[in-house]
């Protein structure tokens, strides 16, 4: 069907991190607040050019949503699979609309006093006849696109 | 590739994600000639990144619609920096328990 898989194909990427497989889920999951660049990667930021309030995983309620300075909730990923301390699975579209998803899958495997943390994202290619609506929905509700390019064209 | 390394070609890249444009229409919100612009536009198009079509006697720039890839490269991109502050924050000393 695709004739570009490689483009496509799935994303991994590992980290070894120096704490325990408790610590590394929770930080991943509830303490998200405290890592993820909302100031360059959120909605709000897109449309209001600045930063939401917080991002909030709520497992158990199977949301993982930005809470806007106007104490919206604008929702990023639905929680598909949320099995502590070992592994998250996020069908992910932050934008106001409904669209396409991609899917994002982490696990934690202790290693010795580390654990580490691998993260695949996919499904790119299973939305590849919607890609111009996806791109749409990125470019109205996931802005901050360039600035990633251009860290890394400056770099 | 290097075709978003440019301020201008990012700028019309930006302009581009929220629609189809003309040629003129993009220059008329950059302070480079229409010329600069159409060889940024080759840039862009040449990396895949922008497809044209004819609407009646204008040439149309739009981002490519197979331009998926796009989509992916970006997190590629974001994986990279995301866990980096990730892993910044579960090795930190502000446990909370």
């Amino acid at each position: 069907m695709s004739t570009q898989a490689t483009e496509t194909g799935a994303i991994h990427r590992s980290v070894t991190v120096e704490c325990s497989v408790e610590h590394a889920f929770s930080t991943f999951t509830d303490r998200i607040h405290e890592w993820w660049p909302l100031d360059t990667h959120s909605i709000d930021v897109g449309e209001t050019g600045s930063a939401p309030e917080t991002v909030v995983f709520d497992g158990p309620g199977g949301r993982l949503y930005e809470r806007t300075k106007n104490g919206e909730e604008l929702e990023w990923a639905r929680v598909t699979a949320f099995e502590p301390p070992t592994k998250l699975v996020l069908a992910w579209n932050p934008s106001r609309e409904e669209g396409p998803h991609t899917e994002i899958e982490v696990t934690f495997t202790a290693e010795g006093d580390s654990t580490r943390v691998d993260l695949e994202h996919r499904g790119f290619e299973a939305v590849g006849e919607q890609a111009a609506e996806m791109r749409q929905s990125y470019a109205s509700g996931w802005p901050g696109v360039l600035a990633s390019y251009e860290e890394k064209a400056s770099g | 590739m290097d075709a978003l390394g440019d301020p201008t070609r990012r700028a019309i890249f930006e302009q581009l994600r929220r629609g189809p444009r003309a040629v003129g229409e993009i220059a008329g919100e950059l302070p480079v000639s229409r010329p600069a612009v159409s060889q940024h536009l080759r840039v862009l198009k040449e990396a895949g990144l922008v497809t044209e079509r004819r609407d009646g006697t204008r040439r149309l720039y739009r981002l490519d619609p197979e331009g998926l890839a796009q989509v992916r490269r970006y997190f590629d991109d974001f994986w990279t920096e995301a866990l980096a502050g990730f892993k910044a924050a579960a090795e930190s000393e502000r446990r909370n328990g």
